[in-house]
Formats: C-alpha cells, sequence, structure tokens
C-alpha cells in the first residue's frame, strides 16, 4: 500500500520546531515536502548540538536538532530578498497543497509571501502560518519561541515546586504543542480541501494551542473563581503521589496511588508492614491529608531499590510506578526497543555520521508504517533536484541562480560557533555525565 | 452556518476520560457527526471529575467534562450485553472512524477486536489510545499522567537538578495523545478517502511524550552525553521564569553576544563588571552573577520589561500569563478566544475557545457537552431504524 499522504506537496518555509516539527510527521506519512532555508541566515538548529560536540569543517550539516526536526524533506536554499528567490518561491507554491511558515508577520510581508499573494499564485492553497501570539492582535508582531509561549499559555503559571517560581522543562515544549495542533489542523484543511475544492488560510497562535489543553484550570478561574497554586508532582487526590529516590545518582522512581488496594501492594513490595497499619494512612482521603510524612517515608523506602526493578517489583503487584528515564535510558527501555519506537537513518557521506536512532513518531498505521526514508537534507541538497525534476529549470538557469547567490550549498557567513567542552559542562551541572565510549552503545 | 472542515464525517467514540475525548472533541468541533457511547447510569467517569460548576458535584457539572465533549451526542450503551454489542457494531458498520481509548484487553474481551470491527466495516479507520501502546511488554502497565512523564523522558529534564523530577500540572500527556490520535485518525481517512483501506492505528502515551524531546535521545546518541535538569546558577542569564517586581517574566535571548545589550535591557551596569567580561567567567562566577542578575529583574515591571526587549533585535521574553491574566489579556481579548458555551445544567460558561483559527471552516462548539443518554432516540430510533416502543424494554434490561 502506498503511504497515506502520497500525492500532498508541502512548501515549508519553517525554522526551529512549531512548524518543522508538524510537517515532519506529514512527511512521514507520505507527504512530499520541499523546505526553503536561507544561507545569509543560518537557523539556530543548524548552529547547535553537534555531532561530537565539534564543530570542525560543514557543522552546519552535523546538527542533532536539524535532523531531529526535517527528515524526510527535500532541501532548497533560497535568497528570498532576490526578485530570483522569490520566482523560485513561488513557482513552487504553484505546485504545492499547502505552504507553512513559522515567521513573524513582518517577514511574511517583506517576502510577499502573504496569503493573498500566494492565492494569486494558487487559489486552492491551503497556508498554514505559526507564530507565538496568532496573526491578530496587538502580540500579532511579536517573536516567541516555547519558553515564551509556555509561560504565556497558563500552563507555566500552576507548573512548578511548591516554595518556587513557575518552571518549564529544558526543552521548547509548548512548540510541540503547537505542532501537534498544526498536523491535526492541515488535515481537516486538507480534508475539507479533497471534498470541496477550496483552500483556506489557516492561523495558530502557539500559545492558544497550549491553552486549549489546561481548561480544568481555566474553567476553575472563569467559573468558580478559583486559581490553582503550584504543587510540585502532588496531585489533588492520589498520595503518594511523586518521583522519589533510587540507588545511583540521580535515579527516581514515579509511583501514583489511587486506590486502597495500591496501597496495601506498596506497602507489601516496599516491606513496609507498619505503614498498612497506620492510621494516617488509613485511606485514600487520610493518605492526601498526610501527603508530606508519607512522601517522606515513601522516599526512604525506595532509596535501596534500583528504579527498573522497583517498577517492575509495583506493576506485577497492579501499582501505578514508571522509572524516571534520562535519554540514555530511553533508548535502551526494553518496551520501546520491542516496539521498535527509534528507528535509525544513514546520513549523507559528507558528514561522516554513522548511521545512528532517531525517535519515530506517536502513532502506528497497521497497514501504511509511515518510515523514516531519508536524513534531513545537507544545505542546499536537493537544489537541483526540486529546480530540474519538480519546477523544469535548465541547467543553465540553474547555473545563473548559483552564479547570481540565490542558491547555494553552504551558509554566506559561517565563523563556527562557540561550543562548551562535555568536562566543562558536566562540571557545571549541565549535563549528569558523558560516556567517552557511546558509539558502541548506540549503533545499530 | 459556515461550513465546517469535517462535515459530513462520522465518528463513533468510545472513549473517555481525557486523552479520547480530546481527541474526538477535535474531531467534533470542526465538523464532524460525532457519536459518543457511555456507559448507562454512570456514564464517562469524566463526568465525577472537579472541577465542577461552584463546587457542585453532578453527572452534568463536570466543567472538565463539559470542555471535552461538546458538539458531540451521548448515547448509553451496556456493550457487555449481546444487544449493547449488535447496536454498537450497526453503528460501527456506517462510522468513517472509531476511537476508543481503553486498557488493551478490553476492545477484544468486548468481542471488539479490530479484526471484528474490520469484519462489521473493512473501511473503518480504528484509532485506538493506550498508555503504553497494544504491544510490547509494557502493554499491561498502569499508568498516570505522572507515569508518562516518567517514562516518557520528560521528567528527567524538568525542574532543578538538587531536586525531584517534576511534571506538569494537569493533564498534558492525555491532551497530547489525544492531539496525535485526532491528526493520526484524519491521516487514515485521507489515505482511505483516497482509495485505500481502514486499518488500526495504535497511538501510545509513552510515544507521545518520547516524541516531543528535541534532542534528548540525541544528545547521548552525538556525544555521549545525558541531558538533565538545569543547577539554580547556569552562569548566564536563566532562560526559566524569573522573579520581577510584579510577576515572573521568561528572558530568551540568542547567544553570548547580547551581553551588553542585557545589561542595557535590565539597567544593570553591574552586569558589566569585569568578573563577568566573558562567557567563561560568567560560568565561573555563576553564583555571583545570579545574585546580580536576579536583583536587576526583581527591580522591573514585567510588562515594560517584555515589551522594552522585543522592541531590541536578539531578546525574545516571555511573560507569565495566571488564568486571570489570560482572561484580562488584550491579546486573547482581540482574538476572543474564551467563547460563552450555554449548557443545560449551568447556563452561559465562559470557555476556551478556537485551538487555532481556520478562515475557511471556522472552529465552533456547535452544542454543549450533551447530557447522559441524550441522544439515545435520535441515534436508535431515527438512524438505526429501531421503534420507539423498543427503549423502555432496552432500558429497563439495561441495554441503554
Amino acid at each position: 500500500m502506498t503511504l497515506p499522504l502520497s500525492g500532498v506537496r508541502i512548501t515549508e518555509m519553517g525554522q526551529l520546531i512549531a512548524i518543522p516539527h508538524a510537517i515532519k510527521l506529514l512527511s512521514d506519512m507520505g507527504a512530499e515536502v520541499v523546505r526553503i532555508e536561507s544561507c545569509g541566515r543560518l537557523e539556530n538548529y543548524r548552529a547547535s548540538s553537534f555531532y561530537e560536540n565539534s564543530v570542525d569543517g560543514a557543522f552546519w550539516n552535523r546538527c542533532a536538532n536539524f535532523y531531529e526536526q526535517n527528515r524526510n524533506k527535500l532541501g532548497v536554499t533560497l535568497d528570498l530578498s532576490l526578485p530570483a528567490g522569490r520566482q523560485v518561491l513561488g513557482d513552487l507554491v504553484a505546485v504545492s497543497d499547502v505552504f507553512a511558515e513559522n515567521f513573524t508577520p513582518r517577514v511574511v510581508r517583506n517576502f510577499r509571501l502573504t496569503y493573498e499573494d500566494l492565492r494569486k499564485i494558487r487559489p486552492d492553497i491551503i497556508m498554514v502560518s505559526s507564530t507565538g501570539y496568532g496573526q491578530t492582535g496587538p502580540w500579532a508582531e511579536l517573536g516567541a519561541i516555547g519558553y515564551a509561549t509556555e509561560a504565556a499559555s497558563g500552563l507555566a503559571y500552576m507548573t512548578g515546586y511548591e516554595d518556587g517560581p513557575p518552571v518549564v522543562p529544558e526543552i521548547p515544549y509548548a512548540d510541540y504543542v503547537a505542532a501537534e495542533h498544526t498536523v491535526f489542523a492541515i488535515m481537516a484543511a486538507l480534508t475539507h480541501r479533497a471534498r470541496t475544492g477550496k483552500g483556506q488560510r489557516i492561523d495558530v497562535s502557539q500559545t492558544e494551542t497550549v491553552s486549549s489543553t489546561i481548561p480544568e484550570a481555566l474553567l476553575d478561574y472563569t467559573v468558580n473563581g478559583r486559581v490553582q497554586p503550584r504543587r510540585g508532582n502532588a496531585d489533588s487526590t492520589m498520595a503518594p503521589h511523586g518521583n522519589y529516590r533510587c540507588s545511583g545518582r540521580d535515579k527516581w522512581i514515579a509511583i501514583a496511588v489511587a486506590t486502597d488496594a495500591q496501597w496495601r501492594s506498596l506497602c507489601a513490595v516496599l516491606n513496609q508492614p507498619a505503614w498498612a497499619e497506620d492510621a494516617r494512612f488509613a485511606d485514600t482521603l487520610s493518605r492526601w491529608r498526610h501527603s508530606r510524612d508519607l512522601d517522606a517515608f515513601v522516599d526512604d523506602a525506595t532509596r535501596p531499590w534500583d528504579h527498573i526493578k522497583l517498577m517492575h517489583a509495583l506493576q506485577a503487584k497492579g501499582v501505578p510506578a514508571g522509572a524516571v528515564l534520562n535519554g540514555k535510558e530511553l533508548l535502551a527501555d526494553a518496551h520501546l526497543r520491542d516496539r521498535g519506537f527509534f528507528e535509525t537513518m544513514a546520513h549523507h557521506s559528507s558528514t561522516q555520521m554513522p548511521p545512528l536512532p532517531y525517535p519515530s513518531r506517536p502513532w502506528r498505521f497497521s497497514k501504511t508504517p509511515g518510515v523514516a526514508r531519508t536524513p534531513a537534507p545537507t544545505m542546499g541538497e536537493h537544489n537541483r533536484l526540486v529546480l530540474s525534476g519538480m519546477l523544469g529549470r535548465t541547467e543553465r538557469e540553474i547555473e545563473s541562480l548559483e552564479q547570481d547567490g540565490v542558491i547555494g550549498y553552504a551558509p554566506v557567513r559561517h565563523s563556527a560557533p562557540s561550543v562548551v567542552s562535555l568536562e566543562a559542562q558536566k562540571s557545571l551541572g549541565r549535563i549528569l555525565d558523558y560516556d567517552a565510549d557511546f558509539r558502541q552503545g548506540v549503533l545499530p | 452556518m459556515p461550513e465546517s472542515a469535517l462535515d459530513g464525517v462520522k465518528v463513533l467514540d468510545l472513549t473517555h476520560h481525557v486523552a479520547g475525548p480530546y481527541c474526538t472533541k477535535l474531531l467534533a468541533d470542526f465538523g464532524a457527526d460525532v457519536v459518543k457511547i457511555e456507559r448507562p447510569l454512570t456514564g464517562d467517569p469524566a463526568r465525577r471529575m472537579a472541577p465542577f460548576y461552584h463546587d457542585e458535584p453532578d453527572l452534568e457539572k463536570s466543567l472538565l467534562f463539559a470542555y471535552l465533549n461538546t458538539s458531540k451526542q451521548s448515547v448509553t450503551l451496556n456493550l457487555k450485553s449481546e444487544d449493547g454489542r449488535g447496536i454498537l457494531l450497526q453503528l460501527a458498520h456506517e462510522a468513517d472512524i472509531l476511537v476508543e481509548n481503553f486498557s488493551p484487553r478490553v476492545m477484544p474481551s468486548l468481542g471488539l477486536s479490530y479484526q471484528q470491527l474490520e469484519k462489521a466495516n473493512p473501511e473503518l479507520v480504528a484509532v485506538s489510545i493506550s498508555n503504553f501502546g497494544q504491544s510490547g511488554p509494557y502493554r499491561d502497565f498502569l499508568a498516570t499522567d505522572l507515569i508518562e512523564y516518567a517514562l516518557g523522558g520528560l521528567s528527567y529534564i524538568f525542574g532543578s537538578n538538587d531536586r525531584a523530577p517534576l511534571k506538569h500540572a494537569l493533564r498534558q500527556a492525555q491532551f497530547k495523545a489525544g492531539t496525535n490520535a485526532a491528526s493520526a485518525a484524519l491521516i487514515g481517512l485521507y489515505a482511505r478517502n483516497g482509495g485505500g483501506e481502514g486499518q488500526h492505528i495504535d497511538v501510545s502515551i509513552q510515544e507521545c511524550m518520547a516524541s516531543c524531546l528535541r534532542d534528548t535521545t540525541s544528545l547521548y546518541t552525538y556525544t555521549g552525553a545525558i541531558r538533565r535538569r538545569q543547577p539554580a546558577f547556569s552562569g548566564d542569564i536563566p532562560r526559566s521564569p524569573t522573579k520581577t517586581r510584579d510577576g515572573y517574566i521568561v528572558p530568551v535571548s540568542f547567544g553570548d553576544e547580547d551581553w551588553e545589550a542585557s545589561a542595557e535591557l535590565l539597567q544593570a551596569p553591574e552586569l558589566l563588571q569585569p568578573q563577568f567580561a566573558t562567557p567563561e567567567l560568567r560560568r565561573q562566577n555563576a553564583s555571583e552573577l545570579d545574585e546580580v542578575t536576579r536583583a536587576a529583574f526583581e527591580r522591573q515591571d514585567s510588562s515594560d520589561l517584555f515589551r522594552s526587549a522585543h522592541e531590541r533585535r536578539g531578546f525574545i521574553y516571555g511573560v507569565v500569563h495566571s488564568p486571570q491574566d489570560l482572561v484580562e489579556s488584550p491579546q486573547y481579548q482581540a482574538r476572543s478566544y474564551f467563547v460563552d458555551i450555554e449548557h443545560p445544567a449551568m447556563g452561559a460558561v465562559k470557555s476556551p475557545g478556537a485551538p487555532f483559527a481556520m478562515s475557511g471552516t471556522p472552529w465552533s462548539a456547535r452544542s454543549p457537552a450533551p447530557t447522559l443518554g441524550q441522544h439515545n432516540r435520535e441515534i436508535l430510533c431515527d438512524r438505526l431504524g429501531y421503534p420507539a416502543a423498543q427503549l423502555p424494554r432496552m432500558r429497563a434490561s439495561g441495554v441503554i
């Protein structure tokens, strides 16, 4: 069976995560994606997170984040400040079903890529714009990234230790929430177009997508006037409910006890018969009332355990529990491996990178599984393929685009970014540790 | 009434709690015809989840349930009864999409495995959402949002490195799975409408989490390093929410070259002292830097700082909003994000509205969340053709 989205063509002018991740999920499922980038303005994900933490040579083709977000896409470089560059982009739009971008509205206007502009080229185009705060309203022109939109959405306000400030995770989480909603929006628009022949304009406010996933808190305010406090990992009914220390450096287990039966099983597995008799912990409500004492007890009792062994021991007795996995442990997780969650991808020979495993996607189709076919493009890798094969430009025309700097194969300016050594990162506490012999462990 | 993107798409909704209902809410609010099957008498357990309207616990007053089930029709059905299963298969026969989020053993035990559904309707796109997917050694593990954060890899990189790993407030893992499942359902439908077959789609909440960690596993495969929660003193302007005079701001800037501009923005000449002159020195004097920076932030008002940051190149500051701030936000007001939804038991409820805007086929909560079994007659009699006289018997025998 062909892939579900074969025949759908998308032109992407994305950066970082919000649009590139969304379009990657569609390219995984068979959409043909042409991704436009600039040689003049190197995107941040071509200038960070380097293979072997090294910026030697063509570092822009050796960046983890770029490979994460852009597999299965064709890469074309274009200087959109030049009329010839805009002409190529216009020609791509003319043969595309979807145009997706996540720049500020100013950039889109400057390059004459507004929906009105594109509709003249392709009347049934579906144009998707994803910005921090949406295309309208007083904040429409403001730039944003995930940490800022997570803050603005209302989610961060309620998240954090009970005695501390709001907290956001180490990755720009909100960009993913926005990307996931964007996939749905594009599919809804494609479904509609298949039925009616009509395109349309999709306006994604990254902040609003996140607000749409915290209705309990927003409605508790609009209806009851209540604002939930930050309370760490504590739950509104379950106790114990938290991450508890295990043996080894920075090892933890998550335990969530909802019922009396689960509580008795927890006491049995941790070998604490006295807890089961303790009146403070007799039922759900009293455990919740004494959750602070309870957390301290549990934290002591889990400490000698290996976090993964304890997870299995608790789950075997019906207690919801999960080891807190770090990046290395995720790659080794027995369940994810069994399901083939990580997919190995070879890289362009010029990068001198070996094949490496990458996270795949949040769904599995029984008859048309998506597949990691090609790695993210090296810079300008598909200039010729797309210009000649898709747009019918002659060899001579392509050469003149190269000579005029409309297309290229490397950044115009490329002073290497600075990197902090792994040893320094370790001593600063920015990473837990690093394995010098990691190469053997990760090869397929 | 403007047309909707998913007009004519028929969804049979066997979901409960949060993840599945968010999936079918997205489909319903963009126009799909969603029939929600609920257990007779008690219904979806989310009907008993807080918060409640004016704190009055009632099957029709859960605000979470009300949000998650707009634009749907409710039919009660006992799937363990032969009649109930028969009605369900009739509905599956004419549906385009079926969504369920039981634990993986339940559907087969009801005689509703994918193979059995496929027999009733080979064109059906069946979506299963579960904690760990339909296969693998953790398939039957129990989980809550907390457990998914742990095994999905997000907790480990969330919080301070001298304290326990954190999770987000509320139920992000469930909503994430619901969103992905809705996308997957439409991808499956698109393929089928284009001449393909129906199929079974398996959405694992753990994998939903593990596929949105940016380069967390790649940091290991690329360098051997293990990302973790950050130290309190990083030797740079923090990127996390930082206290100001009147709230919290998220100071995102781009790289080392902005140091002087940061000092100017924060009106903090003390950041230009020699001990902070280079990134190397700033890392060496991280704790002193932290003290100076925090003091500088606490001298500023969030909104002034936010505005002046955005007037400069290289700064993308964010502001932390409380729910109250959001309701009062000129940005949200200008975009009419909150909408009043009229509910039979609660009256007008100011609710979160469109998750994104579509110009041609706008979002719309076409009807409030249904009361339990509200549409039994419409679906059983008008759609499936059961005589109305049979309803009392079905009710008495516990089928509906």
